[in-house]
């Protein structure tokens, strides 16, 4: 019963076959670029775009003048936030980039130029 | 002299230590919070309680406050906390790790030369 309504409805289905083909192109020129069996480590961020989304994560802290902020800006002195917002700048930027920054280390970082340049440099950003 | 440096050395790492403290509060809140906007609104109760200390003065006060903060802390650990997946303990923690230099993928699929 079910094969005999299987067959029926399969006699009456056309699949166009265009668009199978658009998929499959897509899908080959998808792994035509060159990509890296390994999950981490050899992708590299560019400094511009590490530059770009520091800064967008800084404006978008509610207590900040995104207008003030530059690559050089200090958290603390040029843009009067306290040291409890830069901790939670410093959270924002780890969550922002995937990482996980040991305490000690994280609590050094107090400006966007600092920010920038642990970011760029760690293996790991993403 | 040597009195006043000694206090500013000793508020130098009080400060530390609330920084830190509020880090890994901030970071057990997130943790502890399934949503989002649930953690919104449990950061800024942990914020608040921050701030109401924010004007003391006498380092003995401070101390403890800091003792009582790092107490409370450590009580509402959070038994598994998010970690970042290649940080130790997390899931992809040495799984897959970058193959060694001089070692090099050839995409040939079954096009080698010597076919």
């Amino acid at each position: 019963m079910a094969s005999a309504l299987r067959a029926a409805v399969l006699r009456y289905i056309r699949v166009p076959v265009a668009q199978t083909l658009a998929l499959n192109g897509s899908k080959l020129s998808l792994f035509n670029t060159v990509r890296s069996m390994s999950a981490h480590g050899d992708d590299h961020l560019d400094k511009e775009e590490v530059i770009e989304r520091v800064l967008d994560v800084v404006k978008c802290f509610p207590k900040v003048d995104p207008s003030k902020v530059t690559p050089d800006v200090h958290f603390q002195k040029d843009l009067g936030l306290d040291s409890l917002d830069n901790v939670e700048i410093v959270m924002a930027l780890e969550e922002e980039f995937k990482l996980e920054i040991p305490d000690k280390e994280a609590d050094k970082i107090d400006s966007c130029h600092l920010a920038i340049e642990y970011i760029y440099s760690h293996p790991m950003a993403g | 002299m040597s009195a006043s440096a000694s206090y500013l050395a000793r508020r130098a790492v009080q400060k530390e230590r609330v920084r830190i403290l509020y880090r890994k509060a901030l970071k057990d809140t997130l943790n502890w919070a399934v949503h989002r906007h649930l953690f919104y609104e449990d950061a800024s109760i942990l914020r608040e309680k921050f701030e109401a200390n924010k004007h003391l003065e006498d380092p003995e006060t401070i101390d403890r406050m800091i003792a009582v903060g790092e107490a409370t802390y450590d009580k509402w650990r959070h038994p598994d906390p998010y970690i970042v997946p290649w940080a130790p303990g997390g899931s992809k923690f040495t799984r897959n790790p970058t193959p060694p230099p001089g070692i090099e993928i050839v995409y040939d699929y079954g096009k080698e030369d010597n076919d």
